[in-house]
């Protein structure tokens, strides 16, 4: 049986890497994986920031199934089922590196593993206010190594995440001289930016928000080398022909596609389309995957590949073996707050995507959109009064809006 | 001899801030009866302190030691046990342990077990209604959401109802954590449902760590040995952590974070949502 290890990589978008069609060269290492991966063209996660996303990452369950009890303990509610729980509970050693408070012990996200580390211990300053990739990769270097020597070794699931393309986008020199050398921003000069320019959404000036993009670009290239390092780790502990390595994001990130910066509720392509490679199963020959699939499904992934059988609480579908995946529509949903902070006013948000149409429906102001990604996948021009197709789109997204949330 | 040297200076003032601490207990012995008193002791380096100086202000007066009450929330180290009972022998506390059987019972005593909601008696089961949990189990963990709330808070306002206690002391201070800044000497708690009206002391608000340390070492006051063996803050076994092997004592006591080894706080995750621009 082999390990399985997920590398998230939050605020990733699919579009910035070179398997994904970039010629901007700012990912080289992700993109030699990918040649030689499951790569999936149409991943969708279920929502457009963390909180909301992740539940579908590692519980294959919906944000608003439990949103309201969640809002109220400010913890992960216990009637969804973390992959962790599961997977240790069938003898596994689970374990997660990651520094996403989000994601920590406080909001209940470290049940089911055998070692946890959120970060939550350290010190960090408004120009890192995460532990970088390089820090997290020592941890699971040592981590592996006494598990690997250790007399008890089983097989593991690795969770790591990495934070270095969040912002306040401040990437070291030698990354930013990649992406453009003339840019000679200090780093107070790049988080007053992130201060002045990103938390307020302001997009007036198109010059800014390019520089802004780069500096992210210069942090997708910092995450490529941590990447890289993290393969080498599991290299150096032989275990990486020992696993099968999955690698998404839990959303994306917006430089001015839709009028906003960063990552709110909305539900484009520049945050909803991830990246989703799987590398070493099977033959670890490189095959596309063009159906559409779902952060939902990343985690009965797991228990398929571990060989365990299907968990009643997972509402996805294993992507494994890729014959047997069904097709079908992608749902997703989250609170559709614009800026950071949730206001108690703020409604919900909702798409539905099926092949290249996509639904979008927004509460606060009833409002409808729709895209057809096969001929506008920038989703610019909103065919909703106009198409066709929209009644029956949204007859289907319908029921999601009417259920109930808990 | 003492376990530290501190300059003359410095013993005055940590004896002015004892001498502040006994007029907290002067003032609800002035309207209190002493039987209808207790004194939160954890074993922990603050409370500690505080029966320490309740003592001395007991002898001085010649009044009687209010009784000392501990919560046992089925998760506590053996060392801080063993502490408690060797000092309330020491210093003849009549000391009361609270625990909340029932869960414990429901949980056959095991960390982590399922505890099956309908398992519990009427009073938790209100309690968890009481709290908007709705859920049919949840794992025994001491400082969960549930758990601290049926582990802690329930045994304590159960315990004031049935003892008829009106006054608790308490060993909290304003530097331990930015929440405790706006805290006062003496707080009236109205009665609710489920919490018995009392009013609480606070004798020792105004020392800081540092003065903790400085006055239970140059007093000489006994203190439980995991602080020797690095801990900084005490709270239920399988959450608190040390994050070094030297006493607490000689850590950088003013630029650490005194919790930093407990459970991940609020305000700590906050601080981080703050800095990526959430919140």
């Amino acid at each position: 049986m082999k390990n399985v290890v997920l590398l998230t990589i939050d605020c990733l978008r699919k579009d910035v890497l070179g398997c994904y069609g970039s010629r901007e060269g700012v990912a080289p290492f992700i993109d030699s994986i990918a040649e030689r991966s499951v790569k999936f063209t149409k991943a969708q996660t279920v929502a457009p920031y963390t909180q909301a996303s992740f539940p579908g990452i590692l519980t294959s369950s919906y944000y608003f199934d439990h949103a309201k009890e969640e809002k109220r303990t400010e913890s992960l509610s216990l009637k969804r089922t973390l992959i962790s729980e599961v997977l240790k509970r069938a003898g596994i050693v689970t374990a997660a590196f990651h520094s996403n408070p989000y994601l920590g012990e406080y909001f209940g996200w470290s049940r089911g593993w055998n070692k946890f580390y959120d970060s939550m211990e350290e010190e960090v300053s408004p120009i890192s206010p995460f532990i970088k990739g390089d820090a997290i990769n020592k941890m699971v270097d040592r981590w592996l190594s006494s598990h690997v020597s250790s007399n008890d070794y089983r097989p593991f699931f690795l969770w790591t995440h990495y934070m270095d393309v969040h912002e306040p986008y401040i990437p070291e020199k030698e990354h930013l001289d990649v992406v453009d050398p003339s840019i000679g921003l200090g780093k107070d000069e790049m988080l007053a930016l992130f201060e002045e320019v990103v938390l307020k959404r302001d997009v007036s000036n198109a010059e800014t928000v390019n520089l802004l993009r780069k500096l992210y670009l210069a942090c997708v290239r910092e995450v490529d080398d941590h990447t890289r390092m993290f393969f080498d780790i599991l290299k150096k502990h032989t275990v990486l022909d020992e696993s099968v390595v999955m690698i998404t994001s839990d959303h994306g990130d917006e430089f001015g596609e839709h009028g906003g910066l960063s990552h709110n509720g909305k539900m484009y392509a520049e945050l909803i389309d991830s990246p989703l490679l799987i590398y070493n199963y099977s033959s670890g020959e490189s095959q596309v995957c063009d159906t559409l699939v779902s952060g939902l499904d990343i985690s009965p992934t797991i228990v398929h590949l571990f060989g365990l059988d299907p968990v009643e609480n997972f509402q996805g579908q294993s992507l494994l073996p890729l014959e047997d995946y069904p097709q079908k529509g992608c749902y997703g949903e989250a609170i559709g707050k614009l800026g950071h902070r949730v206001k108690d006013t703020d409604r919900p948000v909702y798409f539905y995507r099926e092949n290249d149409l996509k639904i979008i429906y927004r509460v606060e102001d009833d409002s409808w959109e729709m895209y057809d990604l096969q001929s506008d996948p920038k989703e610019q021009n909103n065919l909703f009064d106009t198409s066709p197709m929209a009644e029956e789109m949204k007859s289907k997204l319908r029921p999601r809006i009417n259920r109930e949330q808990k | 001899m003492p376990k530290i040297e501190l300059d003359e200076k410095r013993v005055e003032e940590l004896k002015q801030k004892i001498e502040k601490s006994k007029e907290i207990f002067k003032m609800a012995y002035d309207r209190f009866d002493p039987e209808e008193m207790r004194l939160i002791w954890s074993g922990g380096k603050d409370s500690t302190l505080t029966l320490w100086i309740c003592r001395q202000f007991c002898q001085e007066n010649d009044l009687p030691l209010p009784k000392a009450f501990t919560i046992d929330e089925g998760d506590a180290f053996e060392e801080i046990e063993e502490f408690l009972e060797t000092y309330s022998n020491e210093w003849g506390v009549e000391l009361d342990w609270g625990r909340n059987e029932d869960v414990l019972k429901a949980a056959g005593y095991e960390l982590g077990a399922d505890v099956v909601v309908a398992d519990l008696n009427e009073r938790n089961q209100a309690e968890i209604e009481r709290i908007g949990f709705d859920l049919e189990r949840f794992p025994f963990e001491a400082e969960s959401y549930v758990g601290n709330h049926l582990m802690k808070t329930v045994v304590f306002n159960t315990y004031l109802e049935d003892s008829n206690v009106k006054v608790v002391f308490q060993g909290i201070r304003w530097d331990e954590q930015e929440a405790r800044a706006e805290d006062e000497y003496c707080e009236e708690v109205e009665a609710e449902e489920f919490v018995p009206a009392h009013t609480r002391y606070r004798p020792i608000l105004h020392f800081t760590e540092r003065d903790i340390w400085d006055t239970t070492l140059y007093f000489d006051i006994p203190y439980c040995p995991l602080y020797e063996e690095g801990y900084r803050s005490l709270g239920a076994k399988s959450t608190s952590r040390k994050l070094t092997d030297i006493p607490a004592w000689e850590q950088d006591l003013e630029n650490t974070v005194e919790r930093a080894g407990r459970r991940q706080d609020k305000e700590k995750t906050m601080a981080r949502l703050r800095m990526l621009g959430y919140m």
